[in-house]
């Protein structure tokens, strides 16, 4: 609260200082290494969820059942035959089904055993002439050749067709987690909205007008916090059929008290300064005062805000995915993307490590933008709220 | 100060009254009736099920009857679990919750509040720097994922406690970690950022001027009055813990009252959903009237009429 008013105070005595504070908060910026390396991670974040699933060769929605749980890197092996290219093919880990690869990493088919050897637990396959068998009859299970031994992998390779493995239903993860991109944004986007228009506007009449108007104004911002933010969305999701449009509405119809609080606060110091009432004999109504000369000096503790409240929007939308009330499927969110792959965690770790990582860094480069936001803005200020 | 307290109590029933309200409409916005989702129901008993529930009744009256019903604290009955009424259920899913809550509560103000302190003390050291980035962690890191990845490490890899149920102390263990992780970070910084603001004050060096011992310094002169911004937290803080996260229930399969409103939420229970709607928001609300109450009395500068302004 207290950096306003010194601003206020140095563009009393030097006008041309406004503009040097916002330089200085810029630079100051420029120089936080992590909250620059958060700013250039949100910006790619946006272009890749944007242009993303563009150029990709999958669906989020395109299931191929003969291809699921494939993980982004596999142990390949190799099977010589006399006359021809040999063969590739690699064990997933988690089903122990054998599956070809190209030579560049690309996956072909599932393989066929030629036969089940149910009794011995061996499935043999035939490569040509050379024979590679599945021992399952002892963990861990292994390939071995004709004559049982173990074969040797020739290296890890990538998977080529999806970077980031295929989920249960043989989905591409990366292009599901880039449509969750898509919607962690879009509920970002739509919390900053609210927050900028009703937040702002809300706590700036609010703390203008004073007197009684404040008091009811206060008092229903009140009573909308007292019911803890989730429990309204759920309230909200459980009319509404969920989907994305309901999280929209469900965020965006409470998500502006906090913003109105902070907002308030700020106007009922700034509104006994000398310039408003300037401003005030000068005729200018409410609306001129609030836009022209209140909001853009509150501008800062605004923007810290809405950077530190951007988080907790992408938190809440995933968090409602993940029990179940989020976006319906085949869409995907990076709420629902955690869910689904908690199911198979225990033979598919990789698949909860994307979405989970995904949705980690994100609120770390918000939360890390923010506090750097807020230490451009007033070095003195280290204080959490 | 008596008139702020009935001034504050009179505000909850009003805010309970208008939360009621809220849910009783939302509720009954939903298009169909609660047996409708079922699988085909013979209309007669269709009707006998409405009738039984007064769902005939205009929906006036039957506002009226609910507000009736929660004055004398009956939740009304569930109408997915036949006989089973929504108080019982709350009644079932409270010790687990609680307890829980409260221990999670105790990790958070006893790790905490000491983590921030240490942190500003030792300001610019690798303690700092390892309780803050300890800090930024928990914050960021949705509890959901954590609660995940401890799962999958401690109970599946390691095998050290068990993967769901209370049955013994080490099922607690994973729980109250998932749960307290972002308050404890949360309380973390705020006690770093606050005692470092202490720090500063003039006080402080008068109390080393004076000569008195630095552990004296720390507690009597320091601590004290950095808590406060602490306390003033911790409000919100206890009412969320002690109410339980949903999803922490969910994921340890803890019979809580945060499981039976995510199980009442898929299974359209609207009775269930509402009254446990209304239980929390009482529970919050009360925990937030005590915590406010507990502000006054530490800090014996915050005068009422101050505190309004």
């Amino acid at each position: 609260m207290s950096y306003i008013p010194d601003n206020v105070a140095n563009d009393n005595q030097k006008p041309q200082k406004i503009k040097s504070y916002w330089q200085e908060v810029k630079s100051r910026l420029w120089h936080n290494r992590p909250a620059m390396l958060s700013l250039s991670f949100i910006i790619l974040l946006i272009i890749s969820a944007i242009i993303g699933p563009f150029i990709t060769r999958h669906t989020y929605y395109d299931q191929n059942l003969k291809l699921s749980n494939i993980a982004p890197y596999f142990e390949v092996y190799e099977a010589k035959t006399a006359n021809q290219e040999p063969t590739y093919f690699f064990m997933n880990q988690g089903n122990f089904k054998l599956y070809e690869v190209s030579k560049n990493g690309e996956l072909k088919d599932i393989l066929r055993a030629k036969r089940r050897d149910m009794i011995n637990k061996k499935n043999i396959y035939q490569f040509g002439e050379t024979q590679v068998i599945l021992n399952y009859s002892s963990l861990p299970v292994q390939l071995q050749d004709a004559e049982e031994n173990p074969l040797q992998s020739i290296g890890t390779w990538w998977n080529k067709t999806y970077l980031f493995g295929t989920d249960s239903l043989g989905r591409d993860i990366l292009v599901r987690l880039l449509y969750g991109a898509r919607i962690s944004l879009t509920v970002a986007f739509v919390a900053t909205f609210v927050n900028f228009f009703i937040g702002i506007f809300y706590g700036g009449i609010s703390g203008y007008l004073g007197g009684m108007t404040d008091a009811i104004m206060m008092r229903i911002v009140e009573i909308i916090s007292t019911i803890p933010l989730t429990l309204y969305v759920i309230l909200i999701m459980v009319v509404l059929e969920s989907g994305l449009l309901a999280i929209i509405i469900a965020i965006g119809s409470v998500f502006w008290v906090d913003m109105a609080r902070i907002v308030r606060g700020q106007v009922l110091s700034l509104k006994t300064l000398d310039y408003v009432a300037s401003a005030e004999t000068m005729g200018a109504n409410m609306w001129q005062i609030l836009i022209g000369h209140l909001l853009p000096n509150a501008m800062g503790p605004i923007l810290v805000t809405m950077t530190l409240l951007i988080p907790s929007a992408i938190f809440i939308e995933s968090f409602m995915s993940f029990i179940g009330l989020g976006v319906s499927v085949p869409m995907a969110s990076w709420g629902t993307l955690t869910a689904e792959a908690v199911e198979t965690l225990r033979s598919y770790p990789y698949q909860l490590f994307f979405p989970a990582t995904a949705i980690s860094l994100t609120m770390f480069a918000f939360n890390f933008l923010g506090d750097g936001l807020r230490d451009a803005m007033d070095p003195k200020l280290n204080n959490d709220n | 100060m008596l008139k702020y307290i009935t001034n504050r109590i009179f505000l909850m029933f009003i805010t309970l009254f208008l939360i009621i309200t809220l849910t009783f409409f939302l509720m009954h916005a939903i298009p169909g009736g609660p047996f409708t989702s079922e699988k085909m129901l013979a209309p007669e008993i269709e009707a006998a099920l409405n009738a039984k529930y007064h769902l005939n009744d205009p929906v006036w009256l039957q506002y009226l009857n609910y507000l009736k019903s929660v004055a004398s604290f009956d939740l009304g009955p569930s109408f997915k679990y036949p006989g089973i009424q929504v108080n019982d259920m709350i009644a079932d899913g409270l010790p687990v919750t609680l307890k829980i809550g409260s221990l999670s509560l105790l990790v958070v103000v006893l790790i905490g509040v000491p983590m921030g302190i240490l942190a500003a003390l030792k300001k610019g050291h690798w303690q700092d720097s390892l309780v803050m980035a300890f800090a930024t962690i928990g914050i960021a890191i949705p509890s959901y994922v954590i609660a995940t990845i401890l799962l999958f490490v401690f109970a599946l890899k390691l095998g050290w406690v068990p993967t769901f149920g209370l049955d013994e102390w080490r099922g607690y263990i994973l729980p109250v970690v998932a749960l307290s992780g972002f308050y404890l970070s949360y309380v973390a910084r705020l006690t770093r950022s606050s005692m470092l603001d202490v720090l500063d004050q003039d006080f402080m060096k008068t109390a080393k001027a004076k000569g008195l011992s630095p552990y004296k310094i720390l507690i009597h002169h320091g601590l004290r009055n950095a808590l406060i911004p602490i306390v003033t937290v911790l409000g919100p803080v206890v009412a969320n813990l002690l109410t339980g996260s949903f999803i922490i229930e969910q994921i340890f399969a803890l019979p809580g009252i945060g499981r039976h409103f995510v199980l009442s939420i898929s299974n359209r229970d609207y009775t269930t959903i509402m009254g446990i709607t209304i239980f929390y928001a009482c529970f919050l609300m009360l925990m937030i009237f005590i915590v406010d109450m507990l502000y006054l009395i530490i800090d014996p500068r915050i005068k009422l009429s101050g505190k309004k302004s």
